[in-house]
């Protein structure tokens, strides 16, 4: 900045201008009526991923979906825009009766925003809102109905108050856990949700979800998938932090009693998983001596996977080969995602297991980690 | 029971150690811990690796999560390849004694020793996991002796 004297000549009080303005506002923020005040102006590729995607807002990942905004076509209202999922009598009538389900556990989507909030407070109160709506509403409409309960995951303290108080509730079978945090979940600051979930005897169910949104870091390592294809092939990696993070930090030993499931992470991934981490487990175990057992000892005692988005190799009898490798007598479980677009169908999924093993990953393995029972016999 | 002299014993002080080629090109690490002697197969049961060329250690244990614990410093044998431990004082693997075990050989301390033996050779399998060779040592009138025709806690 310079500085210069007042001249002689100008009369006092005047300011010396530069420029022939006097005011200049140098942030007015004009917007569009619509997002299709857009649509003239882009090809007509772009025109579509806009109606579909609108114009990315924060940039959430997972705004990019497949089928119409993630959801099944077949089961969309047309017309006036309405959430499948937000009807009960469509998830009993167009789901449980005709898959023929025994039980359905319901995992919610809607606050799992919550634990990226980085006021948690009303992160918490956003999961008590959607327990207690969920309790109200969904829960006594049908006798098959189980919920994954809400919790903010970035305020275990917080958490472990909510799951103390409903977590008794004979339908409450879980605690869901958005894949997306700052710190993998084996890490002691979550002990307090594990602790409450082991005295409630409820199931974690960690379930990907907001990586890379709000207080979370990217969703990858190498930072942010440019395409929602290139974000679902990389989300195996938020599975296996989780995993090997609840291995190697011992929460396992530190909580005997704990079952953790893994909702909508597949499952080709899991026998490299478990094969690495028991090779570097023999080299590497006096860096973490707490952990006693192999790895996969750990992993078939204590962790269930879902078999959806289910995994497709070319030839359908190497299911068999992928599902026994996986011990997935033990660990595998089924899940439909309903009415998300890449449903899997219970009479066309994993029907290349032989009749036992299927009979262990469609229904038994699921009713143990969940420790689920008909309803009389909870009353 | 033929025998392989090693060095005087004030040449191979408590932590240190020496390799030596046995007839048949067997090689063999001897180790002093804490002042007694002990000899392996310098193989490690994995893939093969110079087992005896590794990091000397102790042995880690732990009460629980977040607590790690050094016990001794020279008694663990590190493989150089992947990390693989063994006990060097009886050739069993830390991670999983029951089923992975180096070979030792019975070590002494002699005047002086002749080696005259062909010594012993191969793996001992258990179960479903290969052996680790260990051999006893003696100490004879100030020599480092290993004994080479038996086998040492090999079962």
């Amino acid at each position: 900045m310079s500085m210069h004297a007042p001249s002689e000549s100008e009369p006092a009080g005047a300011v010396r201008s530069a420029s022939c303005f006097t005011l200049v506002d140098t942030d007015i923020h004009h917007c569009l009526a619509g997002t299709s005040d857009l649509l003239p102006y882009l090809s007509k590729y772009d025109q579509v991923r806009l109606k579909q995607f609108g114009t990315g807002g924060t940039g959430d990942p997972y705004a990019y979906n497949g089928g119409i905004h993630g959801r099944r076509a077949d089961v969309v209202n047309e017309g006036k825009w309405v959430e499948p999922g937000s009807n009960i009598s469509k998830v009993v009538h167009e789901h449980l009766d005709p898959g023929g389900f025994d039980i359905g556990i319901l995992t919610g989507q809607s606050v799992y925003g919550a634990s990226a909030i980085a006021d948690i407070s009303y992160a918490a109160s956003l999961c008590r809102a959607f327990n207690d709506w969920t309790i109200e509403h969904w829960l006594p409409a049908d006798r098959r109905f189980r919920f994954c309960m809400a919790i903010g995951t970035q305020d275990p303290v917080a958490a472990a108050r909510e799951i103390d108080r409903i977590g008794d509730h004979p339908q409450i079978c879980g605690v869901l856990m958005p894949g997306g945090a700052p710190r993998p979940f084996g890490q002691r600051f979550y002990n307090p949700i594990f602790e409450a979930c082991c005295q409630h005897h409820l199931t974690p169910a960690i379930h990907f979800f907001s990586e890379g949104g709000g207080i979370n870091p990217a969703p990858t390592p190498a930072g942010y998938p440019g395409s929602y294809a290139e974000s679902r092939a990389s989300r195996f990696t938020i599975y296996l932090a989780h995993l090997a993070s609840l291995i190697y930090e011992g929460t396992f030993e530190t909580f005997p009693d704990l079952k953790v499931a893994m909702l909508e992470c597949g499952f080709a991934w899991v026998p490299s998983a478990l094969w690495r981490m028991d090779s570097d487990w023999k080299g590497l175990r006096q860096q973490t001596p707490w952990v006693k057992r192999l790895p996969s000892e750990y992993v078939i005692e204590h962790v269930r996977f879902n078999s959806q988005p289910v995994d497709e190799p070319p030839r359908r009898r190497d299911v068999e080969q992928l599902v026994t490798w996986m011990h997935g007598d033990q660990t595998l479980m089924f899940g439909s995602d309903f009415p998300h677009w890449d449903y899997d169908d219970p009479a066309r999924t994993l029907t290349e297991l032989p009749a036992p093993l299927r009979q262990r990953v469609m229904a038994d393995n699921a009713a143990e980690v969940f420790r689920l029972q008909p309803l009389e016999a909870l009353a | 029971m033929s025998s392989l002299p090693v060095c005087p014993v004030h040449d191979l002080p408590p932590g240190h150690r020496r390799l030596v080629t046995a007839p048949g090109n067997i090689s063999i690490g001897v180790f002093n811990v804490n002042g007694r002697f002990y000899a392996l197969r310098n193989i490690c049961p994995h893939r093969k690796a110079p087992l005896c060329r590794g990091q000397v250690t102790g042995r880690v244990t732990s009460s629980g999560p977040g607590d790690a614990q050094m016990h001794g410093s020279d008694q663990i044998l590190r493989c150089p390849w992947h990390g693989w431990e063994f006990d060097i004082t009886t050739g069993e693997s830390v991670f999983n004694p029951h089923k992975v075990r180096v070979k030792t050989y019975p070590v002494t301390v002699e005047t002086a020793a002749e080696c005259t033996s062909e010594g012993e050779t191969g793996y001992i399998p258990l179960e479903d996991e290969p052996a680790i060779e260990t051999y006893p040592v003696t100490v004879e009138d100030g020599t480092v002796t290993v004994l080479l025709s038996e086998r040492s806690r090999s079962t």
